[in-house]
């Protein structure tokens, strides 16, 4: 306005008539700039939809903008924050971080791949299945692929394990990480710039559409509804059965003696899957903890003569209680939950373990 | 020059390359379940970020003209007292110090610090057949210097306080029960008595069964060359010992011949007789922290 005020006054045109031709031709033409606009970023859109971020399609269907969302990425920074996973200590721009825990790293309870063929496949015997054919550690935590995209952490029996601790790091996926590093991992809080990094870094690892596999005719009806201009709940739903947005965690106890069956009429061949992917990854060479473990008569028979009862060195009680962190051991051992580990699993592993014993 | 330059490079490459080949491969762990196996040095050396506190203790005769019912067969003594701390910078590489009160053999009030580096590990694809060790140690003594000008603990010199060893361990684990060592030993002394010589070769071998995962009896002796026909008082340390191996802690209970802690004074300085009862009892406790 304050431009056409200027031109007219310029130009001293006194004609009314003209004036408003010229006002309503200004509009018009950027009305018809402003429309094309928006079609070429739509055709883009589309043009690329399987490679676009999940979470930005489900935002543009109408979904809710996660707390965590974040429009910017710095891959270096991404870079430092998978060192932070990987070794517990990055360097970023000058600034040199510590170790964050002395007992732990985040890969020693969480893998950073998928875990099933499927990203809706909850069945723990197929993630057991899925990680030892990709030669993958049987770890007891989840996994943190797409855990970009997910709402929900330190869901169901949690509280039982970290108290109100848990209340804050359900929904927020920064305090989560700060539960994990601090209390999880017996280390230290993150400082910004770590936890940060380690957000870029789940960002870097979020799911694409194509991820969810998608069969064609779903993939066109959200490409249309995205030209659409979105808002379409059915598209979202659709997207959002297609994977994990929180994983479950349920806190069985120990199993009843009377209801132990000590490795009677278990798969040994399963049990010997868990044990080499699971007990072995932390416990072989004595990696994470001072417990040597191999797959030898000895171990065997310390398992096995330790089956019964109620303590720490029984495994029906400490792949369900796991253990913890106490002064001058600060590495512990985190539990198995029901949805991680089977009522059935735990049977075969007790069924290897006897024939461990026996070697 | 050159020459030595290029014989030193081609050694690091080869450990680094073995190294990089070894990650691959599993692995053979608790060769020996300690840092040390009764007297002489295993092939385990500590983790990466683990340190650990030892303390250990052997009283007096517990035969012998020294020993029996008056000494409360050697609880009224003590042999040997060392208080040691070791720390590791890598998974293969660890140092330690300790002090100990010293045998009075003739030494009292002895510093020790020690480098070990594990330079072979046993793979179980036996690809890598024995696990190899080095370690150096230094000690040191800083006790009063005598008066008496013929004794070895008369000082002229700060470099007659000073003592030396080297070990290199070649361990195998044969069984997941048993498992064998030989440990060829180097001690030099900057001054020694007359009828003893400055620098001594032994070999030591050491044998482990375990009985369970928790409980092991080893054995081990340690023949000294004596290459001069002099040190006729002197004798070889043999010991045997149980351990006991918890979550972090470690313990033996041992009977040897040896009086004092560290090569100096077992292989250079042990005078008693296991034959005429100067055996003495002796425990370890060791305990393993991470930081």
């Amino acid at each position: 306005m304050t431009i056409t005020y200027l031109i007219l006054t310029t130009m001293k045109f006194k004609n009314n008539i003209l004036f408003l031709l010229i006002v309503s031709s200004a509009i018009g033409y950027g009305f018809i700039y402003s429309s094309s606009s928006e079609i070429e970023k739509i055709e883009v859109l589309s043009s690329e939809i399987e490679n676009q971020n999940l979470v930005d399609i489900e935002i543009a269907l109408g979904g809710e903008k996660p707390n965590h969302y974040m429009k910017e990425f710095d891959p270096e920074l991404a870079e430092a924050g998978e060192l932070l996973i990987k070794e517990g200590k990055a360097s970023y721009k000058g600034k040199n971080g510590s170790l964050i825990s002395s007992y732990f790293n985040c890969t020693d309870c969480h893998n950073l791949v998928k875990e099933t063929e499927s990203l809706t496949d909850l069945d723990p015997q197929h993630r057991l299945d899925y990680l030892v054919k990709n030669d993958l550690p049987y770890t007891p935590g989840s996994t943190f692929y797409g855990i970009y995209n997910r709402n929900k952490y330190y869901n169901d029996d949690y509280d039982k394990k970290y108290g109100a601790l848990v209340i804050d790091a359900r929904d927020t996926l920064e305090n989560a990480i700060q539960l994990c590093a601090e209390y999880c991992a017996s280390g230290r809080p993150l400082v910004d710039w770590e936890l940060n990094a380690i957000m870029h870094y789940y960002k870097s690892q979020e799911l694409k559409l194509k991820d969810l596999n998608l069969s064609d005719s779903e993939l066109s009806k959200i490409q249309a509804s995205v030209k659409k201009g979105g808002q379409d709940k059915e598209a979202l739903e659709v997207l959002q059965s297609k994977y994990v947005q929180a994983y479950g965690a349920t806190f069985t106890g120990a199993k009843a003696e009377s209801q132990r069956k000590y490795g009677e009429g278990g798969d040994v061949e399963n049990g010997k899957k868990i044990y080499e992917s699971g007990c072995m990854f932390c416990h072989k060479n004595s990696r994470v903890t001072f417990l040597n473990l191999d797959d030898d008569v000895l171990s065997g028979q310390y398992l096995w003569k330790h089956r019964k009862g109620y303590d720490d060195l029984s495994v029906y009680q400490v792949v369900r209680w796991g253990t913890y962190p106490i002064v001058g051991r600060q590495q512990y051992m985190p539990l198995y939950t029901k949805e991680k580990m089977s009522k059935e699993q735990l049977e075969d592993l007790m069924s290897y373990i006897k024939e461990l014993a026996k070697k | 020059m050159k020459k030595e330059l290029l014989l030193i490079t081609a050694i690091i490459s080869c450990t680094f390359s073995y190294k990089a080949q070894e990650e691959e491969k599993k692995i053979v762990s608790e060769t020996f379940s300690n840092v040390h196996i009764i007297n002489g040095h295993s092939t385990e050396t500590l983790k990466k970020r683990e340190w650990r506190y030892i303390i250990s203790h052997r009283f007096g005769d517990m035969l012998g003209d020294l020993g029996g019912v008056q000494t409360g067969f050697g609880f009224d003594n003590a042999a040997d007292i060392r208080m040691g701390f070791d720390m590791a910078l890598t998974d293969k590489i660890m140092f330690g110090f300790a002090r100990m009160k010293g045998a009075s053999q003739p030494y009292t009030s002895l510093l020790e610090g020690y480098a070990k580096y594990r330079f072979l590990t046993q793979t179980e694809d036996n690809s890598m057949p024995i696990s190899a060790s080095f370690t150096t140690s230094m000690y040191g003594t800083y006790m009063n210097s005598s008066e008496d000008i013929t004794s070895v603990t008369n000082f002229e010199r700060f470099s007659h306080r000073l003592m030396y060893s080297s070990q290199l361990t070649i361990a195998k684990k044969f069984h997941p029960r048993f498992s064998m060592a030989l440990m060829p030993s180097f001690v030099h002394r900057n001054l020694v008595e007359q009828n003893d010589q400055n620098s001594l070769v032994a070999l030591g071998a050491a044998a482990r069964i375990r009985l369970s995962k928790s409980i092991g009896i080893i054995g081990e002796y340690f023949y000294a060359f004596n290459q001069s026909g002099l040190r006729q008082d002197y004798t070889n340390s043999i010991g045997v010992a149980m351990e006991w191996i918890t979550n972090g802690h470690h313990f033996t209970i041992n009977f040897t011949n040896a009086r004092g802690f560290g090569e100096l004074q077992y292989i250079a300085l042990t005078q008693s007789d296991w034959l005429e009862g100067e055996f003495r009892l002796g425990f370890s406790i060791s305990r393993t922290f991470k930081y």
